[in-house]
């Protein structure tokens, strides 16, 4: 367990009769961006300020970086860097002000300060932007100064709460490259995030749905989970002109378990003993467009939730 | 509570408040220009009429025409004997130490005189603070000279005098009253303010989270927010004082630095009353609410306007809530009155007090909604 930056241990929050996080359970190498995915109110950002000493858990614990969360919350703060959901700055102070600040916070020496500052800036390459009043950058330039300054006091562990939600696709891949050169180092990232491309690059994720972790494990550990693909069952990618038309047909197929619409495709579960070439029959497709398929993380997630709200 | 008072990063929050004030100059000098303006507005419009002024009776004749004088007295309706005092001394101090607005001298042969029909006369002192009180005041001990004093037969008609004096504001400028009252109101309206945003203003502006995971502790936030509105409402201070020297002509009859440091202290504890109503407020509106409701009762209550032994118990007991009361004591005693720390000192323990209290709950309440 030493090399473990984080670990949960029946963590749970109630709010009143309202479980929001409910015994969730799962550890984080050193070292590895771990993603953490789900839903909307599904627990995602309660359990990231648990874990960040600013909601106290109602039972179970966590350690982060080795410390507890409840009674060693001082350390653990010293030890983290955040990066809350949407723009967290001071916007009325410039992009310079904003890092001195938060500096000073971590009691950092004036010299230590002007050498992270430095390395920071360096890091996420912000230096022609110092004098700007952080509100006036733009969302992507925004998003790497609140991860410049979740970085200056070199943290082991990162926390990102939908750290590319509302900034544009360069900048996305931009801010992700820059995490696999800082995970590379050393340093663990605790991402959340709604983008299933995203969630393929982490290293390792769990699922949480309802304050539940359904699935947790490497992208591939949960594409391959046996609730993903029963046993028993085969998953194609129907190709269709009229997708509407197709996914209704479907429906009347009694061999499908779940259909789901990807852009001109439709991926389907059926039953095993059912051909590519009988399924294209029964919903008039020539049996060419029909192909089986791995899931993807998505078909993964989707199948999860609806056994969750099947049960 | 170890928590509670971990002043780290107050130095962190200082400085980032003082960058954040001063990048809207407009602003800043807005905060410090409405004070001064609201005193020029106020102080130039408000008047009030007056009845059971209290006041002090040294009775040195002990006679039964004393008595009667005093019983005269306390029959009508526009004073209240609330205290006898023994030696002349007390008489005046009374006054300085605000506990009553009028003082009677009753000589030492008063009796004898009056008996004799050698016209005597009792000296009455009037504290001028309060303009219209003195006015009324005045205008009434001349008036007691006619009163019949009863149950002192011989003498029933015998004519006596009563001379009045008027301390402090011999002129009884109505400004020199109220001006004093609406510093103390202008600057508390304005510190509330500035302060009543600051929490709740991270809160909303989603900064707070970010905040809270440095390891800047629960006083050093609050201290570091109080901090540099302090030096602003300094600023203030000198703004409505310098109004109140040169615009209304108001002379200052006590020590002028003591009046600087009490003033800091109660701009503090009004700076603090902001901070904890930010700290219970979801929203920068339910704060601006909550700051209001705050605001008016202390403008009817305090004294800042209308006296306070006018007003019902009641009234004058819910003064005793709101930390204005004792500053506007403090504020007249030491303007009008020339009063010290000796005198002063009812007001300024209680005023202390409350800051101190003030700042705990806000403390402890971040801490708990937070933490």
């Amino acid at each position: 367990m030493s090399d473990a930056a984080l670990v949960l241990n029946d963590l749970t929050k109630t709010y009143g009769e309202r479980t929001v996080v409910d015994r969730v359970n799962f550890s984080v190498a050193a070292g590895s961006i771990f993603g953490y995915l789900g839903p909307n109110g599904s627990g995602k950002t309660t359990t990231i300020k648990m874990l960040c000493g600013l909601v106290r858990p109602s039972s179970g614990d966590a350690h982060v970086a080795g410390f507890d969360v409840e009674t060693q919350s001082s350390r653990v703060r010293r030890a983290i860097g955040y990066m809350a959901q949407g723009f967290s700055l001071y916007g009325d102070l410039t992009v310079a002000e904003n890092l001195e600040f938060y500096g000073r916070a971590y009691g950092m020496s004036a010299s230590a300060r002007a050498a992270r500052k430095a390395r920071v800036v360096e890091i996420v390459g912000i230096g022609a932007y110092m004098q700007y009043l952080s509100v006036n950058l733009s969302g992507g330039w925004q998003r790497r100064l609140a991860l410049a300054c979740a970085l200056l006091h070199d943290p082991a562990v990162v926390f990102l709460d939908e750290p590319t939600a509302g900034i544009d696709p360069v900048a996305r891949r931009d801010l992700w490259d820059l995490l696999f050169a800082l995970a590379s180092e050393g340093k663990t990232f605790f991402v959340t995030t709604h983008y299933m491309d995203e969630a393929e690059r982490c290293s390792s994720l769990a699922y949480i749905y309802q304050g539940n972790i359904l699935a947790s494990g490497s992208p591939d550990e949960i594409c391959s989970l046996p609730d993903v693909t029963p046993a028993g069952t085969t998953r194609y990618a129907i190709a269709t002109d009229d997708v509407m038309e197709t996914f209704r047909r479907i429906h009347d197929v009694a061999a499908v378990r779940e259909a789901t619409i990807f852009g001109r495709d439709i991926h389907v579960v059926v039953e095993r003993s059912v051909t590519a070439a009988q399924l294209g029959q029964a919903v008039d497709i020539d049996p060419s467009r029909i192909e089986p398929i791995r899931p993807s993380l998505e078909d993964a997630f989707v199948a999860l939730t609806r056994k969750a709200d099947a049960e | 509570m170890t928590e509670l008072f971990d002043f780290s990063g107050m130095g962190a929050v200082i400085y980032k408040e003082l960058r954040q004030i001063l990048r809207s100059p407009f602003t800043l000098a807005l905060a410090i220009g409405v004070p001064l303006l609201q005193l020029l507005l106020l102080g130039y419009a408000i008047n009030t009429t007056v009845e059971h002024v209290p006041c002090a009776v040294y009775d040195e004749d002990r006679g039964p025409g004393a008595q009667a004088f005093i019983d005269g007295l306390a029959g009508s309706r526009t004073f209240d004997v609330v205290l006898k005092v023994t030696n002349r001394q007390d008489l005046i101090g009374a006054i300085v130490a605000g506990k009553v607005r009028a003082a009677f001298d009753i000589p030492q042969n008063f009796t004898a005189d009056l008996l004799a029909g050698r016209d005597p006369a009792i000296g009455a002192f009037v504290d001028g603070s309060d303009s219209a009180i003195a006015q009324v005041a005045y205008g009434s001990a001349i008036t007691l000279s006619g009163i019949p004093l009863r149950n002192l037969t011989a003498a029933a008609t015998t004519p006596f005098e009563v001379r009045p004096v008027v301390l402090f504001n011999p002129a009884m400028r109505s400004a020199n009253f109220f001006v004093p009252g609406l510093i103390g109101l202008v600057l508390q309206n304005i510190t509330i303010m500035l302060t009543a945003l600051a929490i709740v203003g991270e809160r909303e502006r989603g900064t707070l989270d970010q905040l809270l995971v440095t390891p800047i502790g629960t006083a050093g936030l609050m201290l570091g927010k109080l901090i540099p509105y302090v030096l602003v409402a300094a600023l203030q201070f000198t703004a409505v004082v310098l109004g109140l020297r040169f615009v209304f002509g108001v002379p200052i009859a006590g020590n002028i630095a003591l009046l600087a440091i009490l003033s800091l202290a109660f701009l503090m504890v009004s700076l603090g009353l902001g901070l904890l109503i930010s700290t219970v407020a979801q929203t920068q509106i339910q704060a601006q609410l909550m700051a209001i409701f705050i605001l008016l009762p202390s403008v009817l209550v305090s004294g800042a306007v209308f006296e306070r032994s006018l007003m019902p118990l009641p009234m004058q007991l819910f003064g005793y809530v709101i930390p204005l009361t004792y500053y506007i004591e403090i504020l007249r005693g030491i303007i009008i009155r020339g009063a010290g720390v000796a005198q002063l000192w009812p007001s300024i323990l209680p005023m202390l007090g409350y800051g101190v209290l003030i700042f705990v709950m806000a403390s402890v309440r971040f801490a708990r909604t937070t933490r």
